[in-house]
């Protein structure tokens, strides 16, 4: 379970007010490690920048994930809180899941048209959490080959059509 | 891995301080305590420019960011605590805050009699009446005596003066009666 900052030195051009948005993402970073939501513990390892985190999230027990770790990547744009994070599964392991595609993309209405800047990286790590916590059959979506081969690389680009949110 | 080092040059300080602070007067979208604070309808407390730019970023879909409930510049209320211009960040100034409104209580009108609803020529006219008597019967007393003495009318200038204040006054009970 890590959470760790790129030491890329991508600069973040930054709107109105940057050193706002900064903190936040800074506070946000400090609750995460402090009240980490379950099955993802951070370690941190920051670096210059902090629009790009990664983020360690394991399977939770009693679910068809367990004892699965998987690795999730959160890009903010400098428009964020008020544009969404890009978050995507990066690594060896992409949880086979009816709304992640093999490419990491995950289909889930909060991180594009649900978005909304009182959410934080806590509640989307939540959202996914409890996403992958209630899947009942380990699949991919049925476009999954179609899509992946389509898509653009940044998730947001998609005009998700939302699954059923049962499944 | 350094699980206590601080990630930012201004945290350690900055955020030890504001820990001590009551979260309940944090803003919704840029965490600090809110600056230039508005409240929805629904009760939930931003800043302003906070605020602002959300409904600037989706504006055909202004939603609470909280609780989604529908929000608008016209549907958010200004909260002045005692002292908040000190507070204030003059980076946010940007845009202006929307201002409170207030009512102004009823007031009856100068003129009950003339009555509003008579129309506009009415009421210029009897305003017009008014003065013109009122100015004759004041400046009389300064003209009186020189021409008392000097044309042996003493009371033209006062039946002048009368006159004119009996026609406004006919004038006015006409307008009354009318
Ligand atoms: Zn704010
Ligand atoms: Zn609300």
């Amino acid at each position: 379970m890590a959470l760790r900052f790129s030491k890329s030195k991508h600069n973040t051009k930054v709107i109105l007010d940057g050193e706002r948005w900064e903190r936040r993402l800074q506070k946000e970073l400090m609750s995460l490690i402090k009240e980490p939501p379950p099955g993802v513990v951070v370690d941190s390892d920051q670096g210059e920048n902090l629009s790009l985190w990664t983020i360690k999230m394991r399977g939770a027990e009693g679910t068809l994930y367990e004892g699965e770790n998987f690795t999730l990547q959160f890009k903010f744009s400098p428009k964020y809180p008020f544009d969404s994070p890009e978050v995507t599964f990066i690594g060896p392991n992409i949880p086979v899941h009816p709304h992640v595609y093999s490419n990491g993309h995950i289909c889930l209405s909060i991180l594009t048209d649900d978005w909304s800047p009182a959410l934080s990286v806590q509640t989307v790590c939540l959202s996914i959490v409890s996403m992958l916590s209630s899947c009942k059959e380990k699949k991919r979506p049925p476009d999954n080959s179609f899509y992946v081969k389509t898509c653009n690389k940044n998730p947001k680009k998609t005009k998700w059509w939302y699954h059923d949110d049962t499944v | 891995m350094e699980t206590t080092n601080a990630p930012g040059p201004s945290k350690s300080g900055k955020d030890g301080e504001e820990k001590e602070e009551n979260p309940l007067f944090e803003c919704n979208i840029c965490l600090d305590t809110a600056k230039d604070a508005v409240v929805s309808m629904c009760g939930h407390l931003f800043c302003w420019p906070c605020l602002h730019q959300w409904l600037e970023t989706r504006p055909t879909r202004q939603l609470c960011p909280v609780c989604k409930a529908a929000i608008g510049k016209d549907k958010v209320i200004p909260l002045y605590g005692r002292g908040s211009n000190q507070q204030e960040d003059p980076r946010n100034k940007v845009p202006p805050r929307p201002a409170g409104q207030r009512s102004e209580p009823e007031t009856n009108s100068g003129f009950p009699g003339f009555g509003f609803g008579d129309g506009g020529f009415h009421m210029s006219f009897g305003i017009g009446a008014f003065p013109f008597g009122f100015i004759t019967s004041t400046f009389n007393p300064h003209d009186q005596r020189p021409s008392q003495a000097a044309r042996g009318l003493p009371n033209e200038d006062e039946f002048i003066s009368k006159m004119f204040l009996y026609v406004a006054i006919t004038f006015i009970i006409w307008l009354l009666l009318a």
